[in-house]
């Protein structure tokens, strides 16, 4: 699987952190609950909703996220219209959803479940930051190394940073391992500085006069 | 002597060709939100409370608030330039700010940064901000004498190394006058001075500077100021910087004073702090924690034990109250933490007792017992006097006739008054202290008119040290008032009232 055919919708500021915990929830749930009730792939049939119903039929899709048709009207047209082509496992989440008023969530717990997915497959996303673009060979090496040391199979976000200079940033989870030229140079910088620190107040001492004025 | 460039540039060169950088590691986090000195932030997952955090324009913050989905952080610096979706990173350290030699004489902010234009403080050291207060069997009973230099104070009221004893009073009424001539009498005593300004005005921070500069009391000291204009966050952690910067020189054996002007206005950043990070208001709209906030830096005043060095740090909080309010919320707090408190009144202070010290209400819970010995002997009953004396001045306001005896002590209770007042930027040494109040208590100055009575203590002053130096050293080594001593005093004090008679 080539890693720019998977979905990388890159963190945004803007992300609600308790919105996404509510998100987390919903998609765990539904992953432990297909496995347990035997469903397989349930990231196909959202995924499918999403992007071949929802995507294709913006009418729809502001009928379903929007507030201002009710609940009941909602679980009717989940019945009328999608329920006789899905499986029941899946028209029963939808149900659950929109009972509890969270069907606007549902673009976020797609890109929760993917990322659930790929932590339950042992894959972890990992961005890199470089100053120019990644080569084929260097990309690889990454990657192999990532795979040795930290014992997950890695799917890089790379993006583009001109103001490192050189060197790269890895960043998994929440840790980063920054060995940018940048943070390297502002490490020289601040050596030196306490250097010049140390050499001032050395030549302060040697200009006084040891008996004092 | 002249630098060489080559040697400068060798030396530079070396540095860089040792130099391998390592790959950092760290926590990261996004700044969700960002306003009026604090920010909210994702990510994070492991950082501690405390702990300090660097936003990616290199300021600094303070996690202050962990919650379930983010951080709440406080930002030490300018939060103008931190925007939305900026990145963050723990460091993995509490925060800490420079301490050592090299700030004393210095003027710097709280995170230790100079405002005084005299170039960066040259320290290899540093202290996190937060520091645990010693224990119970670290410490020992006060009992060596912080010398004020101010009468009323160090006879009344008494001051010992490692005490805590707050100066409290409404505004203009001489708080800051206090604990700047308790500093100046510091000179030659060894004791190193911490100022803390918390949310003063930047004038009134300059010219106390100017004041300490000029008495040569500098040197000596430290001043940690955070004015008014400077964020809350940097306001609150004022206190604790000083804290910590006294504690350094504490745990090296040495005596430290440390002056928190003041600490109602560190309360208020706190609360601004806390309801900005939705903490939930409690009574005056302080959070619950503000007591906490106080005793835990009051706490670390203290005298260290015999195997720690023996250092100590004296504190003196100071709180502005509103129209004479003790039982506001923060005055209760504070009065409840400290081993007393020194009670100023603008009632007295306009009335031109100066220092305004209420001496009824004025306490020192523990001084007692390091009061100069001397001291200690003629101060004795000097409280009980003066309150026997005011009793009796409202009864002679009804303007009625008194007997002899009640006329006489009411003599000598206006001359106790003004023998009392004590102009700013002149402290007294203890011996000058003990002879003053000596010959007013037994009554050498009951010949002299009472608006005489200041001047004719400076000639008193001035005769024991040209003409009795000897009854004065002596007084300065034991530091007890012998028999020997006593009569010495007597004969000089005979002496000097004879020779103000003859005189007139």
């Amino acid at each position: 699987m080539s890693d720019t055919s998977t979905k990388q919708r890159s963190d945004s500021a803007l992300e609600d952190p308790g919105a996404l915990a509510v998100a987390t929830m919903y998609a765990r749930s539904y992953m432990t609950s297909a496995a347990q009730n035997g469903v397989t792939g349930p990231e196909e049939e959202l995924n499918s909703l999403m992007d071949d119903v929802l995507a294709k039929n913006p009418e729809f899709n502001s009928i379903l996220m929007s507030d201002s048709v009710g609940r009941d009207d909602k679980l009717g047209i989940v019945d009328r219209v999608i329920a006789p082509i899905s499986s029941e496992f899946f028209a029963n989440f939808l149900r659950v959803l929109i009972r509890h008023g969270r069907v606007a969530m549902l673009p976020m717990i797609q890109s929760v479940l993917g990322r659930l997915q790929e932590e339950a497959a042992g894959k972890q996303r990992v961005r890199v930051r470089t100053a120019k673009p990644l080569s084929e060979s260097s990309r690889s090496q990454i990657r192999e190394q990532l795979q040795n040391k930290m014992g997950f199979e890695p799917l890089l976000q790379e993006t583009v940073d001109a103001s490192l200079i050189g060197g790269m940033i890895l960043q998994v989870g929440d840790t980063i391992y920054d060995s940018s030229l940048r943070s390297r140079l502002k490490q020289l910088k601040s050596r030196l500085v306490e250097k010049a620190f140390n050499e001032i107040q050395s030549g302060r001492d040697r200009f006084s006069h040891p008996e004092g004025d | 002597m002249k630098f060489k460039a080559d040697e400068i540039a060798s030396v530079i060169q070396k540095e860089i060709e040792d130099f391998r950088g390592q790959i950092q590691t760290a926590e990261v986090g996004r700044v969700i939100e960002v306003g009026d000195g604090i920010a909210r932030c994702t990510g994070l997952s492991s950082a501690m409370s405390g702990e300090m955090l660097e936003f990616s324009n290199g300021t600094r913050g303070l996690a202050f608030n962990l919650e379930e989905n983010s951080v709440g952080v406080v930002i030490l610096g300018d939060y103008l330039k931190i925007k939305e979706g900026d990145e963050i990173r723990s460091t993995g350290k509490l925060l800490s700010v420079p301490v050592g030699e090299a700030l004393l004489g210095r003027v710097v902010d709280p995170l230790g940064n100079p405002l005084d234009g005299k170039g960066p403080v040259l320290t290899p050291h540093s202290r996190p901000v937060e520091w645990q207060a010693a224990g119970v069997a670290e410490r020992q009973p006060v009992k060596e004498p912080l010398q004020t230099g101010i009468k009323a104070i160090d006879a009344m009221t008494p001051i010992g190394r490692g005490q805590r004893e707050l100066i409290i009073g409404d505004r203009k009424t001489g708080k800051t006058a206090i604990a700047i001539d308790t500093i100046l009498n510091q000179k030659d005593t060894g004791v190193i001075c911490v100022y803390v300004a918390c949310g003063q005005r930047g004038s009134s921070v300059a010219g106390v500077v100017e004041i300490l500069r000029q008495h040569g009391a500098l040197d000596y000291t430290i001043v940690i100021a955070a004015s008014s204009a400077d964020p809350a966050p940097i306001q609150y952690i004022a206190p604790y910087a000083g804290a910590a910067m006294a504690e350094y020189f504490m745990y090296q054996g040495k005596h430290t004073l440390v002056v928190y002007d003041d600490l109602s206005k560190q309360a208020v950043a706190y609360r601004q702090l806390s309801l900005l990070m939705r903490r939930p208001p409690g009574r005056e709209a302080f959070p619950g924690d503000v007591f906490y906030c106080h005793s835990r830096l009051l706490e670390r005043a203290v005298k260290l034990n015999k195997e720690l060095g023996g250092g100590s740090m004296t504190a003196l909080p100071i709180i502005e109250t509103l129209e004479g309010e003790v039982s506001a919320y923060i005055p209760t707090n504070v009065i409840s933490i400290t081993d007393g408190q020194i009670y100023l009144e603008s009632d007295l202070f306009w009335k031109g007792i100066r220092p305004a010290i209420n001496v009824g209400v004025s306490v020192s819970r523990v001084g007692g017992n390091a009061q100069n010995k001397a001291m200690k002997k003629i101060a004795g009953s000097l409280r009980l006097d003066l309150a026997a004396f005011r009793e009796l001045e409202a009864f002679a306001q009804l303007g009625t006739e008194l007997d002899k005896a009640t006329q006489s002590q009411l003599d000598r209770g206006y001359r106790m008054v003004e023998l009392l007042k004590q102009p700013q930027y002149a402290p007294l040494h203890v011996a000058d202290q003990v002879v003053a109040i000596y010959a007013g208590a037994k009554g050498y100055f009951d010949k002299v008119p009472v608006n005489k009575v200041q001047e004719t203590e400076v000639q008193l002053h001035e005769f024991i040290r040209t003409e009795h130096a000897d009854l004065r050293d002596k007084l300065i080594a034991q530091a007890a008032l012998t028999e020997e001593i006593e009569g010495m005093l007597k004969a000089a004090l005979t002496a000097f009232v004879a020779r103000l008679a003859s005189k007139s």
